[in-house]
């Protein structure tokens, strides 16, 4: 094999799809780092994404890549509708039931998605689409690059938010220490809110981003929930810039894989790096968290 | 909530259902929920046209009704036993379409179907598993085991002269049977596979694989897979990279939903192959009749679902409603001897029958002449895209 | 409609019931006892489920096998060997804490349950296995499930009064203090280690049992059947929702899961036909629903933890 096979057919779409795993294993860490548990319904919020962006083609025929904010927008409100109805008289019981309850979730989401816009696979627009060159060597298609961009703008934008803010600082007091967070007169309640709204907006991003890479249907999400999983635990539990370097070596690790195993181990490869890595690193590549 | 009120409402939903009287049911078993779900609206509504035409044309015995009970069966021996279970002993069926997987019909045939004695047709298993179930002549399929369709594409592509091919396929029952059968006949016949290869159906991309594969040298990629599902995302991918330049797929590739999301335009290269009858008359009439009624006639599995209804239904007016005598009657109205009866035509098939003649039921699927293990013979033609449907190429062998 | 289909009804839900019961115990000992958070049963369902499917089951080409060994010896055989994959599993993962822990766990599963769809000449792959003995299976229906079923329920009476005199037992108590404070324990040369090591190692075995009970009542497997979230994710639903802590509330949450799951589709059928497919998207929603409205109104289980000492001062997600 040579490096423009191994760049194009390997490293490319392994830096694509771990840059979209990246985009929803940060919404897991938030839900981990600020409201400590699992959320099981982040797959299927994906998924809600999506198709909330298509029916913002199909029913206001937007331009794709317009219909993202729209998607971001409601899944946004719908993420704090969740969080107020099904999680927060949760909110002082032991972590298990919020988990619990989220699985209910995922599985009234993936209804919802299945009633409204039926099982098959679709697009949000027909045709395929032919990659560019560049530098002579490197196959780029539009899209890719749109993704690639879209995803380093989201990425700077929440550290910027989280940075430069006294909202996004209050999040991250949040993360660290509740308890002193709370002490030092942060909005338990506006966090929370302020949260799901950025965790409902990164997860129709993701949908968006891995549904215009390839198909649209209803187990899209539920589908790449373990990677994600996989990737915010394997950067570290609560940690941002972990998250996004799980999702890129989770990403990548699944097409090299191909180059040593058999492709039916493909989705294994995930795991058995999660599992090398936490063997010597308990709490993940950058030291995340212990809840 | 305590045990006894769970009970207690158990019985008072199960009790208040409405009583059987007049009418025949069928249970209709899908996998509408899980891995398959992308298929599973068209098959129901195929099956459920079955039962509408017989209704609409007298009805079963003496103006009774034939109901058709709807169940989930999953993709997964557990979702398939509990709504088997609930056909057998809630809604009382005579004989059941489907499970949808192989898993679950080897579950729901093993744990209730044969057990109870009723008569289950598959419109979709096609795992060498369920011939050698020990089922009492009461397992029936309508779609051919894998068997057929891999070796009669392998024989097919050898005749087009297209001997060397690379090969992926789905990690299922279904994507690992045609695929094995079609490198055992392809090698057979002197073709040469330059790459072989299982893939997950989960994935978002297989541009690695497809790499890989690429790197053996082939034109032509044999995709065993559901265009409804990664064989959409397998197709587009090697397209849009030029991986290959000529597609071959198994009916599980025969999908609207790919010509949908990838242009019809674009798939000038692909070919398909998918069972048929003898002649493709009966064809003709069940896509004629479902396409009337808003159906996808090329929906996966669509003809073989109508089929196992129609059949059952005929099944069951031949035995007279008696469960006992179903199975012989099922092998007496899907073989020959007997007058030819076509898909729709419920009317002439319930006066034959009346009138004690044999009948023949050649359906949009093949003719169904079950062997011994309730088995059918494939036969295939091949199909490639134009406009935004499929049309028949050639008859394969 | 009539007495003797819905007595069928039930002994086959009765018989999942206890499958699924098995586990929720199993899952009791590991995490309501221990706090262990394994989220890899179906692993450890798929490991005894073919183990004994191997064990009993006729030859077949290709397929390591043919050894027909009797079912006890099969059912033994599942444990075991569950229990013995689960040592060196607990020794690696159990350093790990809390989500960590599930992640490594949920990863082991679905590295199980590749291999079981891909070793053809171990587990027959996508095709599993079949041909596997049901004890009593060539009686009638009613009276085969019957007998299948006390079969089922004389193993689940076993492992609770196993599981619950371990409860009561000195390890039990050492269990629960080792969970509820582990610093003190360990301050008071408890081995934490090794107890939580047994805790997983006992609930494993108890999977590992429940995956052969299912195979041989289906007499046959497939790797669909090991889908985490008909197995793993449920049966976590059945012991949160039962009572963690309780052994009954892990049977009671069992029986209770199963029926809304189960009856949740007479209700959707009770929809016209023309939207038949949508009822049963509807079904999932109601599926749940029921899930929210159970924890809302019974946020510590159907029957909680007796709490026989004070209560615990952290919670573990």
């Amino acid at each position: 094999m040579d490096a423009y096979e191994f760049i194009n057919f390997h490293l490319v779409p392994g830096l694509l799809l771990g840059s979209i795993y990246a985009i929803g294993a940060i919404g897991v860490t938030l839900v981990f780092g600020i409201l400590r548990f699992a959320h099981l319904a982040h797959g299927d919020l994906i998924t809600l994404g999506a198709f909330l962006a298509l029916g913002a083609v199909t029913l206001g025929g937007l331009d794709p890549w317009l219909a993202l904010p729209v998607a971001m927008a409601l899944a946004a409100a719908v993420a704090v509708g969740i969080d107020a109805s099904c999680y927060a008289y949760l909110r002082e019981r032991p972590r298990i039931l919020t988990v619990m309850a989220s699985l209910g979730v995922a599985l009234m989401v993936r209804s919802v998605v299945q009633m409204g816009w039926g099982t098959d696979p679709t697009t949000y627009t027909t045709g395929i689409l032919r990659p560019d060159e560049y530098f002579g060597f490197i196959l780029l298609r539009d899209r890719e690059l749109a993704t690639f961009a879209a995803v380093i703008v989201l990425v700077a934008a929440l550290e910027a938010f989280l940075r430069l803010t006294r909202w996004g600082r209050a999040m991250r007091a949040m993360s660290d220490n509740p308890d002193l967070a709370r002490l030092c007169g942060v909005d338990n309640r506006q966090v929370v809110r302020l949260t799901w709204i950025i965790v409902g907006m990164l997860c129709a991003a993701a949908g968006f981003l891995l549904g215009i890479n390839t198909e649209v249907w209803a187990m899209m999400g539920w589908w790449v929930l373990l990677p994600v999983f996989a990737a915010a635990i394997l950067g570290g539990v609560g940690r941002i810039d972990g998250a996004v370097l799980g999702g890129l070596v989770i990403g990548l690790a699944e097409e090299l894989s191909v180059l040593v195993l058999p492709a039916q181990y493909k989705s294994a490869t995930a795991f058995v790096i999660l599992l090398l890595v936490l063997l010597f690193r308990p709490r993940g590549i950058l030291k995340g968290k212990v809840l | 909530m305590t045990r006894k009120h769970f009970i207690g409402a158990a019985l008072a939903a199960a009790m208040t259902l409405p009583a059987a009287a007049q009418e025949a049911k069928i249970g209709l078993l899908f996998g509408i929920s899980g891995g398959i779900s992308a298929m599973a609206p068209t098959m129901v509504e195929a099956a459920q046209l079955a039962v509408e035409q017989v209704n609409a044309q007298g009805g079963i015995g003496n103006g009774g009704k034939l109901v058709a009970a709807l169940g989930d069966s999953g993709c997964n021996p557990q979702a398939a036993t509990d709504a088997a279970t609930k056909a057998v002993n809630i809604d009382r069926v005579l004989a059941i379409v489907g499970p949808s997987c192989s898993g679950s019909v080897l579950a729901a045939a093993n744990s209730v179907t044969v057990p109870a004695g009723v008569p289950l047709v598959s419109p979709s298993s096609t795992s060498p598993q369920v011939t050698r179930l020990a089922d009492k002549d009461l397992v029936f399929r309508t779609v051919p085991s894998d068997a057929y369709q891999g070796a009669a594409l392998a024989r097919t592509l050898i005749e087009r002269d297209t001997r060397s091919v690379a090969v992926t396929y789905l990690a299922n029952d279904y994507g690992t049977g045609l695929a094995e059968s079609f490198r055992a006949e392809y090698e057979a016949q002197g073709g040469t596979i330059t790459g072989f290869q299982q893939h997950d159906g989960s994935k978002a991309s297989y541009r690695s694989e497809l790499s890989r594969l690429a790197r053996g040298g082939a034109d032509t990629l044999v995709i065993f897979d559901y265009g409804d599902g990664s064989g959409l995302t397998i197709l587009r991918q090697s397209l849009e990279n030029g991986f290959f330049r000529q597609f071959v797929g198994g009916d599980g590739m025969k999908s609207e939903a790919m010509i949908r999301a990838i242009g019809a335009a674009n798939l000038d290269t692909l070919l398909v192959s998918s069972p048929v009858g003898s002649g493709s008359e009966s064809l003709a009439i069940f896509q004629r009749d479902f396409r009337a009624k808003g159906g996808n006639p090329d929906g996966i599995f669509a003809t073989t679902s109508y089929d196992a209804a129609f059949l059952l239904a005929l099944a069951i007016e031949h035995a007279g409603g008696d469960r006992a005598k179903l199975s012989a009657s099922l092998r007496a109205v899907a073989g020959a001897p007997g007058e030819a009866i076509r898909p729709g035509e419920w009317a002439r098939a319930k006066k034959l029958i009346a009138e004690g003649r044999d009948i023949d039921y050649q359906g949009a699927a093949g003719d169904h002449a079950f062997d011994e293990a309730g088995d059918v013979p494939g036969a295939y033609a091949l199909f490639r895209v134009a406009g935004e449907d499929f049309e028949a190429v050639a008859q394969m062998r | 409609m009539d007495a003797f289909g819905l007595a069928n009804y039930a002994l086959f839900i009765l018989v999942l019931v206890g499958i699924y019961g098995l586990m929720a115990l199993g899952l009791n000992v590991q995490w309501g006892l221990g706090g262990l958070f394994n989220a890899g049963i179906a692993g450890f369902f798929a490991i005894g489920a073919y183990a004994s499917a191997i064990l009993t089951s006729p030859a077949l080409p290709g397929r390591v096998g043919g050894f027909e060994l009797p079912v006890a010896a099969g059912w033994v055989g599942a444990m075991a060997l569950a229990a013995l994959l689960a040592w060196p599993i607990g020794r690696v993962c159990l350093r790990l804490r809390s989500d960590y822990l599930a992640i490594a766990t949920i990863g082991v599963a679905e590295i199980i349950r590749l291999a079981v769809r891909s070793e053809d000449w171990l587990t027959g792959g996508v095709r599993g296995i079949s041909g596997i003995p049901r004890p009593f299976g060539e009686l009638p229906y009613f009276a085969s499930q019957l007998a299948y079923l006390a079969l089922v329920a004389a193993a689940v009476l076993l492992a609770y009064v196993l599981v619950e005199r371990q409860l009561r037992s000195p390890w039990g108590r050492m269990m629960r203090a080792i969970r509820d404070n582990e610093a003190a324990a360990a301050a008071m040369g408890k081995h934490v280690e090794s107890r939580r090591l047994e805790a997983f190692v006992l609930g494993s075995a108890l999977m590992g049992l429940a995956g052969a009970l299912f195979v041989h009542f289906n007499r046959s497997i497939t790797p669909e059947a090991i889908d985490p979230m008909i197995v793993t994710f449920l049966v976590w639903i059945m012991l949160i929702l039962g009572g963690s802590g309780n052994n009954r509330g892990a049977l009671l949450g069992a029986l209770v899961i199963w029926l809304i799951w189960s009856l949740s589709e007479l209700l959707t059928d009770r929809l016209p036909t023309e939207i038949a497919i949508q009822a049963k998207y509807a079904r999932m929603f109601l599926i749940g629903l029921a899930l929210q409205l159970v924890l809302r109104f019974r946020p510590e289980g159907i029957l909680p933890e007796e709490r026989r000492t004070h209560g615990r001062d952290q919670d573990d997600s």
